[in-house]
């Protein structure tokens, strides 16, 4: 397998947990969180900051989990005092407020230039570390799909689309509504942040650009495209748009365009894909499945 | 001597200058099936709202069980056995009618257990007349179909008052004796309930007492029976259905 197809397929991997991240809270509970990024930073933050301070690697992962379960939390705690609406502008703001920190608090993330030089996964494996990387993100994707199939399928999965669907009924029965969507907030909170240390160690950089809010639109095209509430469906999408970036380079060189061209293009195919998804097929490609076994 | 299962003291409910619920005060027992009744816009829905924990009182308490429920959060109320439906129910697109059911009793078989569906869940649907659709989207019923659906699964979460918002409208005529058996084979097994109604025959044939509200108080608490002999309740509600022709129709 060639070296792109082997990076294309790894971060395809990585971003395929993100998407599940989201469809748990989007999909699943109708928690429609435009700053995903922000939980995705946790993750890279937390590897970048014990390598900035010389810290042992192990307690990056550590770190990020500390951090992904408070943003989880201060999340949800905001949700409780907000529409589902307004929770999601908030939640937008909140990633732009934690991009900017990044940027702006130099002495402890080393500001615009970020944090370089952390440890490569397997670079001790050359030539076959990239495989090796890959199919430690197949691996830990595999778990993340396992793990929000198997919630999902429960009875508290069940608690959750009674709540993203009709609330009102959910209380009614005796949920809670509050305690639920935080046990669901800080689960995607922490399955965001493993993909975000995976990350780091792959880019062996971490800096303020990787929490763009693009970044978030790109993985809910790849949810929208894949089929909303469906953890096989947004993995082929989170697949299907990573490919899909991955040839914009080579369609400017076909056609001779300026380099300008690859970033518009991408942030083009994004919203493209959202618009032409949501009008004509808003279900996705894999739609969700309605029903257990007994119904079918 | 038998305790109050839900006792409601002075509640008043105020939505600005407008009051919709003044000083109402009554009890339900055990093995009681209680009506509450009156015009449109005398108080009822509001006093469930409010009973069940989905509107703040404005003054008064309730107690429940034993526990003061006057500012509980909803899920404690219904923890407490005190579940409740609604007026106009509405259900989700994406799960079955089946998987609502289920729903009803919550971590049934553990937080996080794969949903299982018990001989139980097919023994409501039998019960309900909804086996024929256990399979399809909630949301697709008929609005006479999610009130049915609405009371099973409400009865699914087991509890020791069951308030009902209406169960009967839209509900076909030939249904509607079947839920007075089902609700009554809920009392006779323990439970009690507490149920907001227009339909005058439903409330003769299922309740055991009747409270009647106009404007915010209670004007009337008897049987159902007495209900037409009682001049206020016949000025305030009744007095027109009368005059075409009896508290029946």
């Amino acid at each position: 397998m060639s070296d792109f197809l082997i990076h294309v397929i790894s971060v395809s991997c990585i971003y395929g947990i993100l998407a599940l991240s989201l469809n748990l809270q989007a999909g699943f509970t109708g928690l429609m969180n435009f700053g995903l990024i922000a939980m995705f930073g946790c993750g890279v933050y937390g590897a970048g900051l014990v390598h900035r301070f010389g810290l042992p690697v192990a307690l990056g992962p550590a770190l990020a989990l500390i951090l992904a379960v408070l943003m989880g939390l201060f999340l949800a705690r905001l949700g409780r005092r907000l529409s589902t609406d307004y929770w999601g502008i908030a939640t937008l703001s909140i990633a732009e407020i934690a991009r900017i920190f990044a940027t702006n608090l130099e002495p402890l993330t080393g500001g615009a230039q970020g944090i370089s030089g952390l440890p490569l996964l397997f670079s001790g494996l050359r030539p076959w570390d990239g495989a090796a990387r890959l199919a430690l993100f197949a691996v830990i994707l595999g778990v993340a799909w396992l793990i929000c199939e198997r919630l999902v399928r429960s009875n508290f999965g069940l608690g959750m689309k009674l709540i993203r669907e009709e609330p009102q009924l959910a209380r009614a029965l005796g949920y809670d509504i509050d305690r639920i969507r935080s046990t669901v907030m800080v689960i995607a909170s922490v399955i965001a942040a493993v993909a975000g240390v995976l990350y780091a160690h792959y880019l062996s950089f971490v800096g303020p650009e990787l929490l763009l809010a693009p970044e978030t639109f790109l993985i809910w095209a790849m949810v929208i495209i894949g089929g909303i509430a469906n953890n096989r469906g947004v993995i082929a999408g989170a697949f299907a748009m990573q490919f899909m970036m991955a040839y914009v380079p080579f369609v400017k060189d076909y056609f001779a365009l300026p380099s300008d061209f690859v970033a518009a293009a991408r942030l083009m195919l994004s919203g493209g894909v959202i618009l032409g998804f949501l009008l004509l097929r808003p279900q996705g490609i894999f739609p969700e499945r309605v029903g257990g076994r007994h119904d079918h | 001597m038998t305790t109050e299962l839900l006792a409601v003291r002075g509640l008043a409910k105020a939505f600005g200058l407008s009051n919709v619920l003044e000083d109402v005060s009554f009890s339900v027992m055990p093995g009681e099936i209680v009506g509450l009744l009156g015009p449109n816009g005398s108080g009822k829905s509001t006093a469930l709202n409010v009973i069940s924990g989905f509107l703040p009182r404005s003054a008064g308490t309730i107690t429940f069980a034993g526990r003061d429920i006057s500012d509980a959060p909803v899920h404690a109320i219904t923890d407490l056995g005190l579940v409740r439906t609604f007026q106009l129910p509405s259900m989700p697109h994406r799960m079955t009618v089946r998987e609502v059911l289920k729903a009803g009793k919550r971590d049934d078989g553990g937080r996080f257990a794969p949903v299982a569906y018990g001989p139980e869940i097919d023994v409501l649907l039998q019960e309900f007349r909804l086996a024929h659709v256990a399979g399809h989207a909630a949301s697709a019923l008929s609005g006479g179909q999610k009130k049915l659906l609405s009371v099973a699964t409400a009865l699914r979460a087991n509890p020791k008052l069951l308030c009902l918002d209406e169960p009967t409208a839209g509900v076909h005529v030939s249904l509607r004796s079947d839920l007075v058996g089902v609700l009554r084979n809920y009392v006779a097994q323990g439970g009690a309930c507490l149920v907001v109604e227009h339909d005058m025959l439903f409330i003769r044939d299922l309740c055991t007492r009747c409270i009647v509200l106009d404007r915010g108080n209670i004007i009337a608490d008897c049987l159902p029976g007495e209900l037409e002999n009682n001049p206020r309740v016949v000025e305030a509600y009744l007095g027109k259905a009368i005059e075409k022709g009896g508290m029946a129709q």
